[in-house]
C-alpha cells in the first residue's frame, strides 16, 4: 500500500514509497532508474544514492 | 582504550611481520590483545586469531586477515601516518575490528566475532575456508579490507590463472613450421580478442573481462621445444569460471591449459540493514557515504556466495597503496574508521 508520493531528483517522475520504508532504503525510480537513499520518512524524502566508483586493487 | 592504545594495538601488529604461513607470531599477539580487551579469544585449528565479545542469538562476524605479501616495513609514524607492513592490507582493518567491539563492550542480544584469518594473500585463502567451513552463517558479515573511511565495498571481481603449456618437435629456425613461442603468442591473442569482444559496449572495468600475461618461457632438449605461459584473468559477475575455462580450453587446440586461483566475482546487495547502517555511521562521524567495487579479489569472493547474507568489506587506509614500499595509514583515518565501525555495530 503506497502512502507517500517523492519526486526523483534524477528526472522528476513521482515515486510511490511503499508503507513500511525506511530511512537508509536503496529504491530504484522506475522511470529512469537511478538508485535513490530514502532519507527521511516522516517527511518523504529521497536523494540519488551514492554512486558505485571503481578502484583497482584490493 | 583510548587513541593511543589503538594505535599501539596496530602497531604491536605491525611488527609482527606475517608473510602468508608465517602468521603464529601475529595470531598470537592479537589473541593476546584481544584477551586482555575481554574477548574469549583463541587460535583455531587453521592457525585463525579468533575472538568472541558478548552472547546472543544474533552474530557480527568481522573477518578480517592477518598476513601480508612479503617484505617486512619497520613500523614508524611520521607525520601522523603509520608505516608498516600491512598497515593497510589489512591489519588496519583488522586492528580497526578489534578497537571498535572493544570501544562498543557486548552488545545486547549479538556476539561480536573478530577473525584475523591465515593465508588470503596466499590465494589459497586457507582461513576464510576454514571459518566458512565450521561456522554458521553470521547475521551480519565485515571483510576487513582497505575501502577509505567513508566509503562501502561491494564487490571484487573474479579471478583465473590459466597455465598453458604447448610442446612440439624440434625443427631448423629457416624452415616453414611456426615456433611453439609462436603458437604460445597466437594463444594469448587470442584471449586478448576474446577479452574485447567482450567487453563492447562494457565501458566500467567491474564489468569487463581483464587478461593479462603474466610468464611465458620456452625451453628446449635438442629434439622437443617446449612453451609454457601464464595468463590471469579478472572477471566479472556476469562470467562464471566455468565458462571461461570452457572457452579457453577450446580455443588453446593442441596445447594443454589448466587453471588455478579460480574465484568467482562477487558483488553483494546493497539494500540491507547493514549497508543502511553504515551509510548513517558515515554520515554520523561527518563524511559523505560512498559505494565502491574492486578489481582486485578478496575473502569476500569466498565467504559473500557461500553465507549469503549482507555483507560488505570495510577499513581503513588507501587501497592503491596495498603491497608498496610506501605502505601507510593516516591515523586520523583510522580513528574515523573506527569511529564508523562503533556506530555501525551499535545500530545493528
Amino acid at each position: 500500500m503506497a502512502t507517500a508520493t517523492v519526486e526523483c531528483p534524477e528526472c522528476g517522475a513521482e515515486l510511490q514509497l511503499d508503507e513500511g520504508s525506511i530511512k537508509g532504503e536503496i529504491i530504484s525510480c522506475s522511470d529512469c532508474g537511478v538508485d535513490l537513499e530514502i532519507i527521511s520518512v516522516k517527511p518523504p524524502k529521497v536523494e540519488l544514492a551514492p554512486e558505485e566508483e571503481e578502484d583497482w586493487g584490493e | 582504550m583510548d587513541f593511543s592504545d589503538q594505535v599501539q594495538l596496530l602497531q604491536g601488529l605491525l611488527e609482527q611481520y606475517s608473510p602468508s604461513r608465517e602468521e603464529s607470531g601475529a595470531v598470537a599477539y592479537l589473541v593476546a590483545a584481544m584477551a586482555a580487551l575481554g574477548f574469549e579469544a583463541q587460535r583455531d585449528e587453521a592457525g585463525n586469531a579468533v575472538g568472541v565479545l558478548g552472547s546472543g542469538p544474533d552474530t557480527i562476524m568481522l573477518l578480517g586477515h592477518i598476513d601480508t605479501v612479503p617484505g617486512f616495513i619497520p613500523p614508524q609514524i611520521i607525520d601522523g601516518k603509520l608505516y608498516g607492513r600491512g598497515a593497510v592490507d589489512a591489519k588496519g582493518p583488522l586492528a580497526t575490528f578489534v578497537a571498535a567491539a572493544a570501544e562498543t563492550g557486548p552488545l545486547p542480544g549479538a556476539r561480536i566475532v573478530v577473525v584475523g584469518a591465515v593465508e588470503e594473500e596466499a590465494a589459497t585463502s586457507k582461513g576464510a575456508r576454514h571459518i566458512a567451513a565450521t561456522w554458521p552463517r553470521p547475521t551480519w558479515c565485515i571483510i576487513g579490507e582497505p575501502s577509505g573511511w567513508d566509503r562501502i565495498t561491494l564487490g571484487y571481481k573474479g579471478r583465473v590463472l590459466v597455465h598453458y603449456t604447448f610442446s612440439r618437435s624440434m625443427s631448423h629456425t629457416a624452415g616453414q613450421e611456426r615456433a611453439a613461442a609462436e603458437t604460445a603468442v597466437d594463444f594469448w591473442n587470442q584471449v586478448r580478442h576474446y577479452a574485447t569482444h567482450y567487453n563492447q559496449d562494457r565501458p566500467g572495468m567491474f564489468d569487463q573481462l581483464d587478461p593479462s600475461l603474466r610468464q611465458i618461457q620456452t625451453s628446449s632438449d635438442g629434439f622437443e621445444e617446449k612453451v609454457e605461459m601464464v595468463i590471469g584473468l579478472r572477471l566479472p559477475t556476469e562470467l562464471t569460471v566455468a565458462s571461461v575455462e570452457a572457452d579457453l580450453d577450446h580455443m588453446a587446440g593442441p596445447a594443454r591449459v589448466t587453471f588455478s586461483s579460480e574465484e568467482p566475482a562477487f558483488k553483494a546487495e546493497k539494500n540491507n540493514s547493514l549497508v543502511r547502517a553504515f551509510l548513517g555511521a558515515v554520515r554520523a562521524v561527518g563524511g559523505t557515504p560512498r559505494f565502491t567495487v574492486k578489481s582486485g579479489t578478496a575473502d569476500m569472493n569466498i565467504i559473500g556466495p557461500h553465507w549469503g547474507g549482507p555483507i560488505v568489506a570495510y577499513g581503513p587506509g588507501d587501497s592503491t597503496l596495498d603491497h608498496t614500499p610506501q605502505e601507510h595509514l593516516e591515523l586520523a583515518e583510522y580513528r574515523k574508521a573506527i569511529e564508523v565501525l562503533a556506530q555501525v555495530l551499535r545500530s545493528l
